[in-house]
């Protein structure tokens, strides 16, 4: 007892003339002072899950006037094994939110993307990592999440659009598990969606210095059957002056979402 | 183990300098640690503009903040009951001849502690907003009105009630809730959130220019230093018309300089220098201190989500247009 006791104080102290004197640690080439894998920087996908995450060929848009510029573009899926187990009455709301997509999808209304979503929007995000918290920042809607790193983990105490995310690393990969969930958000423009007892672990894997494997497993018994998988590669942004711009799409929503009760002009 | 002994080691390097009063923390890379997440409840009911009766003096005779605590705890036990207090805002409100009950007590966060403030705008010394230019005067006059029962359209409200944004500083000044802000720092980068309408700076330190006049947002273009122990941010690049400041939609040439100082393990003090010449006669500068509150956590404001009254104001404007129209069809019923 009395030995650990002198040992924590003399490590303290050791620590604090260190800490006071010394230069700064060195630290390892694309790792954080706390040792582990730097995955700051901004990233973003190329797929086009956020369109679907199944396969999908070519589409057009809705708007005819809008050309190629508002086409569908075909892209290969995300998810492990190819389908998504849906409950039977589940896959019913999935072809009927598929119908109403360009005014059910909660995109369309410039509402939050949600988790897993928000990682494969055609938008980048910025990673901004502490020992203690990780950001990310979306730039579609200004929306962002932190990741508490501490053992004591976070309650979700009310349900969000974003979730209430406890990180861990494994090894050099970053799990997060997230809950507290509300059942708004979908996964893609298709209709895929979700319940309020959503729960998603994501894992975050460095590649190498510029890709990061992101995978992200979906578990819901009200809507599937069986937990499933998304993997799909993040890039990130090299160039020199690379940041995130503003998307604040309120102002583009609000003719769609209140035009029915703005004054008429005779 | 690795983590214990982080703690350990920063927290006495924390008391050890705060002891000696001679530097704040650093962080591991050798920036001033400005880390943790902040309020600005305490700084409730301290009005922005400081009124005429305190002249030039910047805080409260000992009577005059004995008044304002009285208040302060008055509103906290009211609030704490779960009736909505009538002081402060809540009178403002009322004194418009709107019901603002749609908010109930929960929602409201107040002062734990009273502020010496007698206002937030420090300089000019008199604690007053610089007289406008004319051009300000028309962007004033001009402006949406929070109190307008006939709106047209979404347009003739602020981007406040649309959800889109309160700007940088009425995302960071005091409101009745989310007052909440967390800085977050790695090499090269400090990151400043706030809870009001989720918005999120990433400032960047690494010495790269401002982005050209062509790309312009709500939240500007913040590039940042240290100065010492003070983190300076310079913003600019802002969208003019749109946002207030002061009371005023201020003008794409806005120019922000903000300046962060930890004071005291739990306090910042921060610092803003407005400059908007085609709106103010004169820069001005607003100050006050942001405490890190035990249990105050940050939470999600899905302000545009949730914005069930705007939906409702322009349907109940459109609903009384109908009211009146058919009331002056039937003339012979009056």
């Amino acid at each position: 007892m009395r030995a650990t006791l002198y040992s924590t104080v003399f490590t303290v102290l050791v620590v604090v003339k260190a800490t006071l004197f010394a230069a700064p640690p060195a630290v390892t080439k694309g790792r954080t002072f706390d040792g582990h894998p730097d995955l700051s920087g901004i990233w973003q996908t190329m797929s086009t899950a956020n369109w679907d995450l199944q396969d999908h060929q070519a589409a057009p848009g809705p708007f005819f006037q809008l050309g190629a510029v508002g086409a569908i573009p075909s892209g290969q899926g995300v998810v492990e094994g190819g389908e998504i187990p849906y409950k039977p009455e589940a896959m019913k709301q999935k072809q009927e939110n598929f119908k109403n997509r360009w005014k059910d999808d909660p995109e369309v209304k410039c509402y939050m993307g949600g988790i897993p979503r928000s990682n494969y929007m055609p938008y980048p995000f910025q990673i901004l990592q502490t020992p203690r918290t990780i950001l990310m920042d979306y730039e579609y809607a200004s929306s962002n999440r932190v990741i508490n790193m501490e053992k004591k983990p976070l309650e979700a105490s009310v349900d969000t659009w974003m979730g209430t995310a406890n990180g861990h690393w494994e090894g050099d990969t970053l799990v997060v598990d997230n809950v507290g969930f509300n059942d708004e958000s979908w996964f893609d423009r298709a209709g895929d969606f979700h319940s309020d007892q959503l729960h998603v672990v994501e894992r975050f894997t460095l590649a190498d210095a510029d890709h990061m494997n992101y995978e992200a497993t979906i578990e819901d018994p009200q809507v599937f059957t069986r937990p499933w998988k998304i993997s799909l590669t993040l890039y990130r942004h090299v160039e020199k002056n690379a940041q995130l711009t503003e998307f604040k799409c309120v102002p583009f929503a609000e003719e769609l979402l209140y035009g029915d009760v703005r004054k008429k002009t005779k | 183990m690795k983590a214990q002994l982080f703690l350990a080691s920063s927290l006495a390097v924390g008391g050890l300098a705060f002891a000696q009063n001679t530097n704040t923390p650093k962080t591991a890379w050798g920036d001033p640690d400005l880390q943790g997440v902040y309020t600005t409840d305490d700084l409730n009911g301290v009005p922005l503009a400081r009124p005429a009766q305190y002249g030039t003096r910047r805080y409260l005779t000992e009577q005059e903040f004995a008044e304002r605590a009285k208040n302060v705890n008055s509103e906290k036990s009211t609030i704490d009951t779960g009736i909505r207090p009538t002081t402060g805002f809540w009178a403002l409100v009322k004194d418009a001849g709107v019901d603002g009950a749609a908010a109930p007590a929960q929602w409201i966060e107040y002062a734990k502690h009273a502020s010496r403030l007698t206002s937030l705008v420090v300089d000019p010394p008199d604690g007053r907003i610089p007289a406008l230019t004319p051009e300000g005067e028309k962007r004033r006059a001009a402006q949406p009105n929070y109190y307008n029962m006939r709106p047209a359209s979404w347009e003739d409200l602020s981007s406040y009630d649309r959800c889109i944004t309160r700007g940088v500083t009425g995302s960071f000044f005091p409101s009745i809730y989310g007052n909440g802000s967390e800085i977050l720092q790695m090499p090269g980068m400090v990151a400043i959130r706030y809870e009001m309408i989720h918005e999120t700076r990433l400032i960047p330190l690494d010495g790269r220019p401002h982005a050209s006049a062509g790309l312009r947002s709500y939240m500007g273009d913040p590039r940042g230093h240290f100065e010492g122990n003070t983190l300076v941010v310079e913003t600019t690049n802002f969208i003019g018309g749109k946002v207030d400041v002061g009371g005023v939609p201020y003008s794409e040439d806005l120019k922000l300089v903000e300046r962060f100082t930890r004071v005291a393990p739990d306090t910042i003090d921060y610092q803003v220098t407005i400059t908007d010449p085609k709106t103010f006669t004169a820069p001005w500068t607003v100050a006050f201190p942001i405490r890190q509150e035990p249990g105050y956590r940050i939470f999600e404001y899905a302000c545009h989500e949730g914005n069930h009254a705007m939906h409702n104001r322009l349907s109940a404007a459109r609903a009384e247009e109908r009211h009146e129209a058919a009331k002056a069809a039937q003339p012979d019923q009056k």
